[in-house]
């Protein structure tokens, strides 16, 4: 009983890699926003004050087309691609948090002072960032 | 939830990739219902039932017996 289907127009790997495309460029500018706001004022402007309020400004602007983005992103993805997603981020805001909040609370009652431990935003966005890339993984194999 | 979608897709000689691209899913969500890894939602087995031509209840059925 052989039929052949006939593939649609604008598929779903076609419109995911759209979607992927515009989620990475996005990334990108904000990535390249944030390193001009963290690297220009002491190395392209003297640390003017208007010119260090526009890169603020500016990555704000791609920060929030970023968050749209990847809105977009996850909406488009079928459903167990965004099971895995969310999976995954619920994960990582999860660790954030439950590392996050007892380390700012050790910092502030200076329980880790003496071991050079200080809460560190950058590194609660790293430990988040692996842990999601991990979590990802792991979904990606569970349902391969 | 069992299904019979692996058969229905080898009767037709579709391939998952195929079968996913007419579903607009990705390839590994076929695999992963074909696997009874993953249960797909009502709208996505009301399209898999109108791609096949068949009543529901002849591609997706309940493992667990019917309560008494």
């Amino acid at each position: 009983m052989k039929n052949q289907l006939k593939p649609p127009e604008n598929g779903y790997q076609s419109r995911m890699r759209t979607s992927t495309k515009r989620l990475c460029r996005w990334h990108g500018w904000w990535a390249a926003a944030t390193l001009l706001m963290a690297f220009g004022p002491g190395f392209l402007w003297h640390r003017a004050l208007v010119p260090t309020l526009v890169a603020v400004g500016l990555d704000v602007a791609m920060g929030v087309g970023m968050i749209l983005a990847t809105k977009k992103y996850v909406e488009e993805l079928d459903e167990l691609q965004r099971r895995i997603f969310l999976n995954a981020l619920g994960i990582a805001v999860g660790v954030g948090l439950i590392v996050g909040v007892p380390w700012t609370v050790m910092d502030a009652y200076h329980v880790i002072h003496s071991h050079g431990l200080h809460a560190n935003f950058g590194l609660l966005v790293i430990l988040q960032g692996l842990t999601f890339l991990v979590s990802l993984l792991y979904g990606t194999w569970r349902y391969r | 939830m069992k299904n019979r979608l692996k058969v229905l897709r080898a009767e037709r000689d579709w391939t998952q990739a195929q079968l996913a691209e007419a579903l607009d899913v990705s390839r590994q969500t076929i695999n992963a219902i074909e696997t009874g890894k993953f249960d797909p939602s009502l709208p996505l087995a009301f399209r898999a039932a109108r791609l096949f031509g068949l009543p529901i209840e002849e591609i997706f059925h309940d493992q667990d017996p019917a309560p008494l």
